[in-house]
C-alpha cells in the first residue's frame, strides 16, 4: 500500500467515524443552544436507539427484509421512538429544573445517564445483541483503497438527515424559533413564542438524530450493548466542542474533524492504535485551552 | 495496655473463635463462587455458575461433604472489572466462605488474589489463565486451567503449520490478553518469524478501520486476536469487510459461540485455541447431558473446567476432613493427577498445572468444530 492509497484510505474510514459523530454531536449542541444544558445522556439516546432500532427491523423484516430498505424504516420507527423518549426525559427530568443552578440540572442529566444505562443492562443481562441484517460486505476496491457499500450508504444517510436538520433550522417556522429561543428565550416569551413546545421539538430532532446514528452503527458494526454509548457520547460531546458548543453547522464539522483525526492520528509514526483515545481527549483539551468557543462557537460570557 | 484489658481481649477472642467454630461445624459449608455475571463477558460467568451449581447438587445429593454437610454456593459477581471484583471477593471473605471457586477474567482474578491471601481462604482458579496470576499467587491458590505461556507454544506451532512469516497480534491491554499478546509475540520473534504489527483496541471501541488499515499495510498474512469473543467478534468482521484474506486465530478468551453471533459469516474459517470444551472430552458425555436436561442448552466452553473446580473443592476439603484453610490449602496442592472431566490434575510447585489442555478448533457452519491438521 502506498501512502497516497493509504491516504485515500484514512480519509474514507474517517467520514464514516465522523458521520457518526456528527450525528450524534448535533443533539448535544442543539439542546446547549436552547437550555445550556450539556445532555450527558446524550449518548445513551444512541445507545437506546440502537436497541429500537433492533427491535423495529426484528417487527419489519418479516416483509421488507433486513437489507437497507428494512433498515431505514426500522431506524425512522427508532427515531420515532427515541426522539418522543428524549421529550419524555426532557419533561420529567429537564424540565423542573429549568430555573434551578446549572450544575443540578448538569447533575440530572448524568443520573438520566445512569437510568437509561442501567435499565438496558437489566434488560439486556449485560448481554452483545446481535444486529443481523442482510447487508453483505461488498465494496469496491479501488487498487488498494476499500470502499464498502455500506460506507457509502451509511455517509449518504448521514449527509442527507444533516441537510434535511440545516434546511429544517434556516428555512421553517420552527427552526427560526429554535434559533431565537437560543439566543434569549425570556425574550422570544414576550413575542409569543411558545418556549416550551421550541425546546421539545429540539429534543425530539436531537434524540431522534442519536437514534438515527444508533440504528446505523448497529447495522454496520453488527452487535450492541448497553454500554455502546458511553464512549461515542464523550467522543460527540468532543465534536461539539471542537466545532463550538451551540452551533449546528460546528457539530458537523468537528464530527467530521475529530472522525478524520481519529483516522490519522493512528498512523503518525510511534502512535498506535493504543492512543487513539489519548489522542481524541488531548484534542478536546487543547480546544478547551486555547479557542474554548471551538471554531464556529459565538463566544458568550457566561458557560458551564 | 492494661492487663486486664488484654484479659478481656483475649476472651473475647477465644469466644469470637469458639463461636464462630460451633457454628462451622454443623451449618452447610458456603463455598464462593466468583465469576462475572454481569457485564461484556456474562455469558461465560452464568455458564460457569450452573456448571458449579450442577457439581454441587450432585455432591449434595450423594449426602454432602465432612459427614452430611450440604454445600451452599454464594456468588460474587466481579463483571470482569478489577475494582468490582475486588468488592466481590471482600464480600465473599466475610461471608467466612470455606473456599472459593471461580475467576474467568485473569485481569478480575488477579487483586483478589491478595484478599483471599490475606484471608487465607483456598482458591481453585478455574479459567483465568494469565501468567501473571502465578507471581501474585500468595500460595492459598490453584490453577487448574493451562497458562498462557502454554497456548502461546500451541499458538506458535499452528501459524507456522500454516506456513505463515508475518504475524499481526492484536490485544485489548488487559492482563490476560496482554499477557498472551506478550507471550506469543516473544514465542514468535524467538522463532525467528517477524511480528509484522502488534497493536492494542480499546475495550468497548466499535470502529477498527484505522487498525484493519494498519494490520492490512503492515503485509501481516495473519492476524491472531488475544482478547474476549465481543471485541473479537467485530474485528474479525471488520478484517473480512475490509478484504483481509489472511488467517485469523482467536485466543481462548473468543471461542465462545457468541462469536458467530457478531460476526456472522466473516467468522467462517476462523480458528481459535481453545481449553478443553465439553464437546471434544470424551469423559463429558454425561455432563453435557446433565447439563443439557437441566438448563436447556450447552454447556459452553468453561463449563466441564468450572464443574471440576468444584469438584476438586468438594474433594480437598473431604480429604482435609476439615474446614480450616490451611488444610485444604494443602489437600488441593497434593491433587496427585486423578482423572476429572477435563483430564488428570496435578501441580506444578508454581500452583499452577502441570500440563498443557490446548486444542485448536475451527469456526465451520456456525459453531466450533476440532481442527486436525
Amino acid at each position: 500500500m502506498t501512502w497516497y492509497d493509504s491516504f485515500l484510505q484514512q480519509l474514507v474510514d474517517g467520514l464514516v467515524l465522523g458521520s457518526f459523530y456528527a450525528l450524534v454531536a448535533l443533539g448535544y449542541t442543539m439542546v446547549f443552544g436552547v437550555i445550556k444544558l450539556l445532555n450527558f445522556a446524550h449518548g445513551d439516546l444512541y445507545m437506546t436507539g440502537a436497541f429500537a432500532g433492533f427491535g423495529g427491523l426484528s417487527l419489519v423484516s418479516g416483509f421488507l427484509g433486513a437489507g437497507w430498505l428494512g433498515i431505514f424504516v426500522a431506524m425512522l420507527l427508532a427515531m420515532l421512538a427515541v426522539g418522543c423518549l428524549g421529550v419524555v426525559i426532557e419533561r420529567v427530568a429537564y424540565h423542573p429544573m429549568l430555573g434551578a443552578p446549572r450544575l443540578s440540572i448538569l447533575i440530572t442529566a448524568l443520573a438520566v445517564s445512569l437510568v437509561l444505562q442501567n435499565a438496558a443492562l437489566a434488560l439486556t443481562g449485560g448481554q452483545y445483541t446481535a444486529f443481523r441484517t442482510d447487508l453483505g460486505f461488498g465494496g469496491f476496491n479501488l487498487g488498494n483503497l476499500f470502499l464498502s457499500h455500506n460506507q457509502i450508504v451509511l455517509v449518504a444517510t448521514a449527509a442527507v438527515l444533516m441537510i434535511a436538520l440545516e434546511l429544517f433550522v434556516s428555512r421553517t417556522l420552527y427552526g427560526r424559533a429554535m434559533r431565537a429561543v437560543s439566543i434569549d428565550k425570556d425574550m422570544c416569551r414576550m413575542m409569543g413564542i411558545n418556549v416550551s413546545a421550541v425546546i421539545a421539538v429540539t429534543f425530539f430532532i436531537g434524540s431522534g438524530l442519536a437514534a438515527a446514528a444508533g440504528t446505523m452503527a448497529g447495522a454496520y458494526y453488527g452487535s450492541i450493548w448497553y454500554f455502546m454509548g458511553f464512549l461515542i457520547g464523550l467522543k460527540a460531546f468532543t465534536a461539539a466542542v471542537i466545532g463550538g458548543i451551540g452551533s449546528i453547522t460546528g457539530a458537523m464539522l468537528g464530527g467530521l474533524i475529530l472522525g478524520l483525526l481519529e483516522s490519522f492520528g493512528t498512523h503518525i509514526p510511534f502512535i498506535g492504535s493504543e492512543w487513539k483515545d489519548v489522542f481524541t481527549f488531548s484534542i478536546l483539551i487543547l480546544v478547551l485551552v486555547f479557542k474554548p468557543t471551538g471554531l464556529l462557537g459565538k463566544s458568550e460570557v457566561e458557560r458551564m | 495496655m492494661g492487663k486486664f484489658l488484654k484479659l478481656i481481649a483475649s476472651a473475647a477472642v477465644v469466644n469470637l473463635a469458639a463461636g464462630s467454630l460451633a457454628m462451622a461445624q454443623d451449618g452447610p459449608i458456603t463455598i464462593g463462587v466468583q465469576v462475572p455475571t454481569t457485564g461484556s463477558e456474562a455469558t461465560y460467568g452464568k455458564d460457569m455458575y450452573n456448571a458449579m451449581m450442577l457439581a454441587a447438587d450432585e455432591i449434595n445429593a450423594d449426602g454432602g461433604l465432612l459427614n452430611g454437610r450440604q454445600i451452599e454456593l454464594v456468588t460474587g459477581d466481579t463483571a470482569c472489572d478489577p475494582q468490582q471484583s475486588v468488592n466481590a471477593a471482600s464480600r465473599l471473605a466475610s461471608q467466612e466462605v470455606v473456599g472459593v471457586v471461580g475467576g474467568y477474567c485473569s485481569g478480575a482474578t488477579q487483586p483478589t488474589l491478595k484478599t483471599y491471601g490475606d484471608a487465607n481462604i483456598p482458591f481453585v482458579i478455574v479459567a483465568a489463565n494469565s501468567t501473571q496470576l502465578i507471581p501474585a499467587n500468595p500460595g492459598n491458590a490453584v490453577m487448574i486451567n493451562s497458562t498462557g505461556d502454554d497456548q502461546a507454544k500451541t499458538a506458535l506451532e499452528f501459524f507456522e503449520g500454516k506456513d505463515i512469516e508475518k504475524l499481526a497480534i492484536v490485544n485489548q491491554g488487559d492482563a490476560y490478553s496482554q499477557d498472551l499478546a506478550n507471550l506469543t509475540r516473544d514465542a514468535w520473534t524467538g522463532a525467528g518469524h517477524t511480528v509484522s504489527a502488534f497493536e492494542y483496541v480499546n475495550k468497548g471501541e466499535q470502529d477498527f478501520s484505522a487498525l484493519v488499515n494498519k494490520i492490512r499495510g503492515s503485509g501481516a498474512e495473519a492476524v491472531f486476536w488475544t482478547a474476549y469473543y465481543a471485541d473479537g467478534g467485530l474485528l474479525i468482521r471488520q478484517l473480512r469487510q475490509r478484504g483481509f484474506q489472511g488467517t485469523i486465530a482467536v485466543g481462548d478468551g473468543s471461542n465462545s459461540p457468541e462469536l458467530f453471533n457478531i460476526a456472522g459469516q466473516a467468522a467462517e474459517g476462523v480458528f481459535a485455541f481453545s481449553n478443553p470444551t465439553a464437546d471434544f472430552l470424551p469423559a463429558a458425555k454425561q455432563f453435557t447431558s446433565d447439563y443439557e436436561s437441566r438448563f436447556g442448552n450447552a454447556p459452553g466452553p468453561y463449563a466441564p473446567l468450572a464443574y471440576d473446580g468444584m469438584q476438586l473443592m468438594a474433594w480437598a476439603i473431604d480429604k482435609a476432613g476439615s474446614t480450616d484453610g490451611d488444610a485444604i490449602i494443602k489437600a488441593l496442592n497434593s491433587a496427585d493427577g486423578q482423572e476429572w472431566l477435563a483430564g488428570p490434575i496435578s501441580f506444578t510447585p508454581q500452583h499452577t498445572l502441570a500440563r498443557s489442555n490446548f486444542v485448536v478448533l475451527e469456526g465451520q457452519g456456525g459453531k466450533w468444530t476440532r481442527y486436525e491438521e
